[in-house]
């Protein structure tokens, strides 16, 4: 009765707040039919995609195009036409080494730190995140008491801002942080987080991970809550041990979830950037200095200012996420494929 | 050899009590049907029984050994699922070996097993597909087969025809029936399909509610229903219900006053004068008759199958009655018919729906 009354209220209200909306629309209706009385149906679908296709061309086309002229330009001068054309002479400064395998001999030796520290953190930051966000989504698929709290609990940091995310981090692991305060109550010696080579490095995949595995975890659960139950109860009435059941029924289900998920944190983790910054500012030393970082300073901070080099790393960078994406896109088709079917 | 005992087993979610103290003994090798509307927890006792889910109260019992904490596995029991349940990225050869598998047992017999079970279904030209390569009727087979294969003491089957078209249900329904013999195995099938269960069934369990309305065998249950829900459910089409009252009883014979249709004499029941009851008339026992005799009624409908002629129609008090006439008649919508019917067959229940025993005497 009373929920009956209530899906008939939601009704009234839901009808309310259309009517404006409805009335609108048929404003749009007549000259829009008119369009695509004289215009055809290819005009329409051309009218309808313009909004977004401008967009992307004025923010993404656009500046891509010009990073590509600035990457074949040199000298200080911000604006283009004051710039110079000097063909591919960045991309040959870029790869200007005495030895291929000791990056201390090339010209733009940061340029390869920058390389270097990110295929660790992507090695590092991408099986943690893989491997936490699987766990995660395990647990928070179980029947566990207060579950939905738990799933937010976890969600909750891709909510944060990066430049807070990292903030949040520093307060906690800086020398006189929350952490060292807890240590020193607990009578043990204080570390200085930030400061060491290889606790900032860590705290860098730590704090990465942190931000973003909740929404991994959220693809991985999602794909979990899939696997029909029955499948479960058939492997149970079979006799099945958890481990087999994992192995043999959960991981191979998950295995488009899980694609997925590698390929996202992938990209992610090649253009690590803002809350890295914020924690460690790419110290100590060049220890936590990542491409982005890389490509950041030089393009814009004062020291080093070299827009046209800026680009050329830039480009190169993009051409390691064009080839990431492609593979991504591929995974998704082929999931669609056999969805399909 | 598998004899399945429950005893006052009931099941609750949080508040709410899907099942009321079953009691139920099934016998070695028999196919009991569960059938009822659906929600009346057929699906609920059957897991109870594989031992997917643990009855609040109650003990389950495989030949006399209390299993009710035993897990799943250790029953031996075969379940075949709604959905069929089959591992979707196994092939089908991968899908009957994996419980074998996981009970270590040699290569070899697992190949075996398999290849008989194939034999058995049909199902060896599709031994390495995937399931989403068959078609419905194929997957079926296969998860019967995944059953058989595990050569177990009795088989749980969850409405396994509910995903099949019409045609493919009553020829894979005779297959099961086939297979039941073969396999002299104890079965429990649970259909909402009360059709299925009267061809099927050794003996039908009727459940509505979370309560067991009748056992028996299907002949029982439709010559003696043991009440109007069960006199309602089983039976082709639906029985007829008509409210009458007592008149009174001499010599062996009761009277019993229509509402608007005359009278008529049944054999003695155990009911006083005054007596409001339902009297309950398969749509095959009437007849249609001419002149002023009989039941009248006026016919709304008329669905002429060749074989014979369905006839629906509303008599003075507003009941609708429906007759099943063998034959072709020339009746139209609209004009007055009369019936007459049969009184050795017919169903008197008392106010609270239960069947009127004969009077003793
Ligand atoms: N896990 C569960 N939690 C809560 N209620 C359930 C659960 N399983 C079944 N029920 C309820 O129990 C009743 C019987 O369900 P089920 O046994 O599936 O019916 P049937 O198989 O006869 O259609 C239904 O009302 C259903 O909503
Ligand atoms: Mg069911």
């Amino acid at each position: 009765m009373t929920a009956q009354a209530n899906t008939s209220i939601a009704r009234r209200a839901g009808a309310i707040i259309m009517a404006p909306v409805a009335l609108l629309a048929r404003a749009f209706d007549p000259p829009l039919r008119m369009l695509q009385k004289f215009g055809g149906t290819n005009v329409m679908a051309a009218f309808f995609l313009a909004p977004n296709m401008l967009i992307f061309g004025v923010f993404v086309l656009f500046p891509l195009a010009v990073n590509i002229a600035y990457s074949m330009t040199g000298g200080n001068a911000l604006f283009l036409t004051n710039r110079e054309f000097v063909g591919l002479d960045q991309y040959e400064r870029l790869f200007d080494c005495g030895n291929y395998l000791d990056r201390q001999t090339c010209r733009e030796d940061l340029f390869w730190t920058a390389v270097w520290n990110t295929s660790s953190f992507v090695v590092l930051q991408v099986s943690l995140m893989v491997g936490v966000a699987l766990v995660t989504a395990l647990v928070l698929n179980r029947d566990l008491k207060a579950r939905s709290f738990w799933r937010a609990v976890f969600f909750f940091p891709v909510l944060l801002s990066p430049v807070v995310v990292g903030l949040i981090w520093r307060w906690i692991l800086q020398r006189q942080g929350l952490l060292n305060f807890g240590l020193y109550e607990l009578g043990f010696e204080p570390v200085n987080w930030l400061v060491e080579r290889n606790w900032a490095f860590a705290a860098a995949v730590g704090v990465s991970v942190w931000a973003h595995v909740g929404f991994y975890a959220l693809i991985l659960l999602a794909g979990l809550q899939a696997i029909p139950k029955e499948l479960y109860e058939a492997a149970e009435m079979d006799g099945t041990k958890p481990g087999r059941v994992f192995w043999r029924i959960t991981l191979p289900l998950l295995m488009p979830n899980l694609l997925v998920v590698l390929v996202l944190t992938l990209i992610r983790a090649v253009q690590i950037f803002d809350e890295v910054y914020v924690l460690t500012g790419g110290g100590p030393g060049t220890s936590t200095l990542f491409l982005t970082q890389y490509i950041y300073e030089v393009g814009f901070a004062s020291h080093l200012r070299n827009p046209g080099l800026a680009s050329a790393a830039s480009i190169l960078m993009g051409l390691v996420l064009i080839v990431l994406t492609l593979f991504q896109l591929g995974i998704v088709r082929r999931n669609d494929r056999r969805g399909g079917k | 050899m598998s004899r399945i005992t429950l005893t006052g087993v009931s099941r609750s979610f949080g508040q709410v009590q899907v099942l009321h103290d079953i009691d139920l003994d099934i016998r070695d090798g028999e196919l009991v049907v569960f059938v009822g509307p659906s929600g009346c927890g057929k699906s609920t006792l059957l897991r109870l029984i594989a031992g997917l889910d643990r009855p609040t109260k109650g003990t389950i019992a495989i030949n006399d050994e209390d299993v009710t904490r035993v897990a799943a596995a250790d029953r031996g029991l075969a379940m075949v699922f709604q959905s069929y349940a089959l591992y979707p990225h196994m092939s089908v050869r991968q899908n009957l070996a994996f419980g074998l598998e996981n009970a270590r047992m040699p290569r070899a017999e697992i190949d075996q097993r398999i290849a008989e079970a194939a034999r058995m279904l049909e199902i060896a030209p599709y031994l390495d597909r995937r399931p989403g390569q068959l078609s419905g009727g194929q997957r079926q087979r296969v998860a019967i087969g995944r059953a058989i294969v595990r050569n177990p003491t009795a088989f749980l089957l969850d409405e396994p025809l509910s995903n099949l078209d019409a045609e493919l249900r009553i020829s894979t329904r005779a297959e099961l029936a086939a297979l039941h013999e073969r396999l002299s195995a104890t079965m429990i099938y649970v259909t909402h399909d009360q059709t299925e269960a009267m061809t099927l069934a050794d003996r039908i369990v009727v459940l509505r509610a979370g309560r067991i309305e009748q056992v028996g065998t299907p002949l029982e249950l439709y010559n003696r229903p043991a009440n109007l829900f069960v006199a309602g459910f089983i039976g082709a089409p639906r029985m007829n219900f008509l409210p009458a009252e007592i008149g009174g009883t001499k010599d062996g014979r009761t009277r019993l006053d229509l509402e608007g249709a005359g009278s008529l004499e049944v054999e003695a029941v155990a009911a006083s004068p005054g007596d409001e009851v339902t009297l309950g008339l398969r749509p095959h026992q009437l007849r249609l008759v001419d002149g002023g005799e009989g039941m009248a009624a006026e016919v709304s409908l008329v669905e002429a199958l060749g074989s014979e002629t369905v006839v629906h129609t509303r008599m003075e008090g507003g009941e609708s009655l429906l007759a099943v006439l063998s034959g072709q008649h020339q009746v139209e919508a609209g004009e007055t018919v009369r019936f007459s019917l049969d009184s050795t067959d017919l169903h008197l229940f008392d106010s609270d729906g239960v069947r009127l025993q004969p009077a003793a005497n």
